[in-house]
């Protein structure tokens, strides 16, 4: 049997091995920014200026697309199917303070990359892990808002748990309005500290624990331009620091696998604007938003999304949009390294690293029952979203595709009532 | 960076400038659903964690304003 | 910083500062007014209810705290002889029909008036949505109470309360 076929065995070995313990690779890396996403602190200072109590919730079903066998060489072909609850909570205490309080529930199921090899040919090829894995989060993020007369104070503290990862974060923002509330700005500051704590050995020999912290800085100012338009551009500043690397992917380094090293800091500037424009004769509104991004991993990235807001029969709105997405790669990132590496240097294959692009369309549809219950806010809304990633979709042309680039389908349902 | 100092303020002096008054009274089309910066929170919430757990981009911030600007 | 910099923020400061050149405040006379009601054919004449204290509420069906405050206001015009005190809403939809509509899901017993062109919130310079004008017996402001909040109508009472107080000679 050639090295690469025995290998290529010990890997799916390990692979199946893994399968059978179970536990977490999952959303890792993702959990410790819910609370730092730069906006929550502005969207309870908006939900603070209602009078009612108001609950909601929401169910979303994401799963994503299994690989072709073609660009797999071990592992399980599925991937992640996660159902999401969400409830968010906003009540008004006396005339000044309002509170928020949101509760996220999160499970997920299914396979992740676990490391890139090249194949006969040279191209590169993923080694998933297995199928069995299953994990739960849940996320607390409570907020308390002061009132003034033309503005508004946000202090909010929150929790992420997950079976190997916990993170709490603190954040405060602040809203000021001027000529007649035409104008807004607001500044906002997050901090977060997350602790990793790699339980699976089959994945990572190395059980420490790890530390990072996330220090976040937004500023921005929304003008209204005439009676249907208004439009807004925020400023978003994250340091991070410590451990940023995923203890769960390995990355192929001369025919060796090696852990996944990432810099230990990294910081990232984010600029977001966004349009909405009304027209009165065909009761729609255009939304479009677009979004720079850069970072000190050298990765540069676009959002453009645009969408359109139909009204229908006064209660019923019909939204489709369209998300296109394009980013450039982490400096230290290959799909494989065909040389091998110092022990020390940065590398990863992870393709949320990599360089590529993604178009995703999105439809939705929201009945509001405001009138029908008699209760402010009463509404029911449906969201599906297709989203499609590769090389083709890239701004610039990219010699190697990621093989374990994602696509996915997400359906959500929400409900809303004040009272 | 004074080159882009320059460029942004001018650009926020054009803004200003160019945006007509809108009196308190005249926001009905403001004060729309659709013209909302987010249709729906959680969704918008959601959405914006599904990105940033797939993608490298860090998602951007938010302000609130615009709408009826009541209370 | 150098000076040019700080030359370039001056437009941008003076389009951010400047703001409506008037505001009727507390002590100044209201300014009459006459003006179709919502409902029905009835004018609405602000100086018929001079001698009572009046609040002139502002108001449109697309503003979520105005809606709100409607049912606790008639419930408050409920609480004081109407021969001494009455409110008085002042709708600025630009569709009549709107702030109809409005009234059948809220209805209250108070008069309406309805302003279209936006003549009397400008008249009155109003700074934000929901505003209301509290006016003495002589036509004279005494309270612009803006937004409205949970709590508020305490406050509207107790000022109603002590303008009936001090025309009948109370402490």
């Amino acid at each position: 049997m050639s090295q690469k076929k025995r290998r290529a065995r010990c890997e799916r070995r390990a692979a199946q091995r893994a399968a059978r313990s179970g536990r977490g690779t999952l959303a890792m890396l993702t959990t410790s920014a819910l609370a730092l996403i730069p906006g929550l602190a502005q969207r309870a200072a908006a939900q603070s200026r209602e009078n009612n109590w108001s609950i909601a919730y929401g169910y979303s079903m994401y799963s994503e697309a299994s690989l072709p066998a073609s660009k797999i060489s071990a592992g399980s072909r599925e991937r992640y199917d996660i159902d999401t609850h969400a409830f968010k909570l906003a009540a008004p205490i006396g005339g000044h303070i309002s509170l928020g309080l949101d509760v996220t529930y999160e499970k997920m199921t299914g396979a992740s990359p676990w490391l890139i090899q090249s194949d006969l040919s040279g191209d590169p090829v993923v080694v998933m892990t297995g199928a069995s894995i299953e994990d739960a989060r849940t996320d607390v993020l409570a907020s308390v808002t002061y009132i003034g007369e033309k503005s508004r104070t946000t202090l909010s503290g929150g929790a992420s748990m997950e079976d190997d990862y916990t993170a709490i974060n603190f954040g405060f923002g602040r809203e000021k309005d001027f000529n007649q509330k035409a104008t807004t700005f607001s500044w906002g500051i997050g901090f977060s500290t997350d602790e990793i704590d790699p339980n699976d050995t089959s994945f990572n020999p190395d059980p420490t624990k790890h530390h990072k912290k996330t220090g976040t800085f937004s500023l921005g100012f929304a003008q209204v331009i005439d009676r249907a338009s208004v439009a807004q551009s925020s400023l978003t500043l994250q340091y991070a620091d410590g451990f940023l690397s995923d203890p769960y992917k390995l990355v192929s380094a001369g025919g060796i696998n090696r852990e996944d090293i990432r810099p230990g800091t990294r910081t990232q500037v984010s600029w977001l604007t966004r349009y909405r424009r009304h027209f009165e004769r065909v009761h729609g509104s255009l939304h479009g938003d677009y979004q720079f991004s850069w970072d000190t991993w050298d990765v540069k990235a676009h959002v453009v999304e645009l969408g359109w807001h139909q009204e229908l029969f006064e209660l019923l709105s019909l939204a489709p949009s369209l998300r296109y997405y394009t980013q450039s790669q982490a400096k230290f990132y290959a799909p494989y390294f065909a040389l091998g590496l110092p022990a020390e240097r940065d590398a990863s294959s992870d393709y949320r690293l990599s360089p590529y692009g993604a178009l995703s369309f999105k439809l939705r549809a929201d009945l509001s029952l405001a009138d029908w219950l008699r209760v402010p806010e009463a509404r029911v809304g449906v969201q599906y979203e297709r989203y499609m990633s590769g090389k083709e979709f890239a701004l610039g042309s990219i010699s190697r595709e990621n093989p374990a680039l994602v696509d996915f389908s997400v359906l959500m349902v929400t409900l809303k009532t004040g009272f | 960076m004074k080159p882009l100092h320059v460029a942004l303020l001018l650009g926020l002096s054009a803004l200003a400038s160019a945006c007509q008054h809108v009196d308190p009274w005249e926001r009905n089309l403001l004060a729309r659903p659709d013209m909302a910066w987010e249709t729906d929170e959680i969704a918008a919430t959601q959405e914006q964690h599904t990105y940033f757990s797939k993608e490298a981009a860090m998602p951007g911030g938010g302000v609130g304003g615009g709408g009826c600007g009541c209370n | 910083m150098t000076p040019r910099f700080l030359r370039a923020l001056l437009p941008l400061a003076v389009a951010l500062t400047a703001s409506a050149s008037f505001a009727l405040d507390e002590g100044d006379r209201a300014p009459d007014f006459q003006a179709r009601s919502v409902v029905g054919d009835a004018e609405v004449v602000l100086h018929e209810m001079r001698g009572k204290v009046v609040l002139v509420d502002f108001w449109a069906s697309w503003c979520a705290p105005c809606n709100a405050a409607m049912p606790q206001l008639e419930k408050l015009s409920k609480e004081f002889p109407s021969d001494q005190f009455v409110v008085l809403g002042v709708n600025v939809d630009k569709k009549l029909a709107d702030a109809r509509r409005a009234l059948e899901k809220r209805p209250v017993t108070y008069p309406n008036a309805s302003d279209p062109t936006g003549m009397l919130p400008k008249r009155f310079g109003l700074q934000t949505m929901p505003t209301s004008y509290l006016i003495d017996q002589d036509g004279v402001v005494r309270l612009v109470h803006r937004g409205f909040r949970n709590g508020d109508i305490d406050e509207l009472r107790e000022q109603v309360q002590k303008l009936l107080d001090k025309k009948k000679g109370r402490p």
